[in-house]
């Protein structure tokens, strides 16, 4: 072969390579409020507009269905009427509450909306303690066996009413990934308000990595998750709270005492596939405390990871997380 | 002759390639470019690097006040009328950590190209 034509196929290799290092970076993102929360979806791929797009809508159209202060949401008529012919997706998602409250024996629970509302953690209401009356009278309407389902109609019992802020963030990121899967997205990070999903790995073939916040900082991180194609959601009480004669309370309230939860933890980060259950579990375990989370990691059979902060600063891990966690501090393993 | 030419022409695109792989590669983004919203819309963007002296920025709508000082390389929610003032305790915001966000408010200010050492924080909201 002449030279000449060797150093024409160098240089058709070299543009070809810097196109799809552009290539390679195009990607598209949303920034938005939703569900009472800061979101960001980014997508990387050729079809990333259409992806983040559609999965914009969805969450607006879950919002739409699931915020328990809008007078047209399924939510807001379930509680109302106490009985809704539901639409497929809070069909699932009362189905996947029952479920994980049953797996998680009440540790998460839907039915804590009364106990949410009489504390004031809805954005829309000022906070406050209430008295043990108050609280006596709300714990009665509260366990999931109150919620029955038939094909598509729910039905509350013992005027129960729910709310689905345990839980609807993560099922909304699992439908993003469904819909970038659809658009053929292999890479993409999702945050909302703080739930993080990454879908596959980096455009550059590397694993994201996603902080767990330090819950006295959260400026700053308290460890580091290399991750790939899972979702990472954290509960913790060191957000949303309110002091009152000198003692803290926050938003995770304990279905069983309808306090907020006690249970010398900071916070539990979760990491799973599947994005529901991440979600839930992340409120559960925070509920449960560390003692019988490990109890429950050993002995559920679910398929998570999870990184405990205790009211000490004391780190836990389960071993599945071992390869892909770091932080600064030392911590300690759980075995399986 | 006619070689010659070719070879510069294949020449000077490889160099130009490599310079635009390398500027692709290596370029650090890094910016100082704050961006404030108020409900999902971007309202403000300040180069906190060029601000010269200390400046409040007043953001009223019918959720409520917020006042947010600027300063040469800082921001931060100095009030706010919201009920929880998370926003307020929030203190600067940094490169590394969360944005500064006003819940109730809907307002939010964050770096508009972070250069952060993680790709996503996960955390309690």
């Amino acid at each position: 072969m002449k030279i000449l034509q060797k150093f024409g196929i160098l240089t058709v290799l070299a543009v070809m390579i810097n196109l799809s290092a552009c290539n390679m970076d195009s990607n598209y993102s949303s920034e938005f409020f939703c569900m009472d929360t800061p979101m960001s979806i980014t997508a990387y791929g050729s079809n990333s507009e259409n992806a983040v797009n559609e999965a914009k809508d969805k969450i607006i159209e879950l919002d739409g269905l699931l915020a328990v202060d809008k007078k047209s949401s399924e939510v807001h008529i379930l509680n109302r009427d106490k009985s809704l012919k539901g639409s497929k997706d809070i069909i699932n998602l009362v189905k996947r509450s029952k479920e994980i409250s049953e797996q998680t024996k009440g540790a998460f629970d839907i039915t804590t909306s009364p106990l949410t509302e009489l504390w004031g953690f809805r954005t829309y209401l000022q906070k406050k303690v209430p008295t043990e009356n108050e609280i006596n009278n709300a714990l009665k309407s509260v366990s999931s066996n109150n919620i029955q389902i038939n094909k598509d109609k729910i039905t509350l019992e013992n005027n129960a009413s729910v709310d689905f802020g345990g839980i609807a963030k993560g099922y909304a990121s699992g439908k993003v990934k469904e819909i970038f899967e659809k658009n053929n997205i292999q890479s993409g990070l999702i945050s909302l308000g703080g739930n993080v999903r990454a879908i596959g790995k980096k455009p550059d073939g590397s694993n994201w990595t996603v902080g767990i916040a330090d819950p006295d900082n959260t400026t700053e991180q308290i460890g580091v998750l290399s991750v790939n194609d899972t979702a990472v959601i954290t509960s913790g009480g060191y957000q949303r709270n309110f002091t009152e004669k000198g003692k803290t309370y926050h938003h995770i309230i304990d279905p069983k005492s309808g306090y907020p939860a006690d249970s010398g933890l900071k916070s539990v980060t979760v990491v799973s596939k599947d994005d529901t259950l991440a979600d839930a579990l992340s409120t559960a375990l925070f509920v449960m405390g560390l003692e019988k989370a490990v109890d429950f990691f050993k002995g559920s059979g679910l398929d998570f990871g999870a990184v405990f902060i205790t009211d000490n600063d004391e780190i836990f891990i389960t071993d599945n997380l071992n390869n892909s966690f770091t932080a600064e501090k030392s911590f300690e393993v759980i075995a399986k | 002759m006619k070689n010659r030419v070719w070879i510069i022409i294949f020449s000077a695109v490889l160099l130009v390639c490599l310079g635009a792989w390398i500027f692709i590669t290596n370029f650090n983004f890094s910016t100082n470019i704050v961006g404030i919203y108020q409900d999902n819309k971007l309202i403000k963007t300040i180069d906190l690097n060029s601000v010269t002296e200390e400046t409040e920025i007043h953001l009223n709508s019918e959720k409520g006040e917020n006042t947010i000082l600027v300063s040469n390389g800082h921001i931060r929610m100095k009030s706010a009328d919201c009920p929880d003032k998370v926003c307020v305790k929030h203190g600067d915001l940094v490169e590394s950590g969360t944005p500064i966000i006003c819940l109730p408010h809907k307002v939010i200010i964050q770096f508009e190209n972070p250069q952060s050492d993680v790709d996503a924080v996960a955390g309690a909201k």
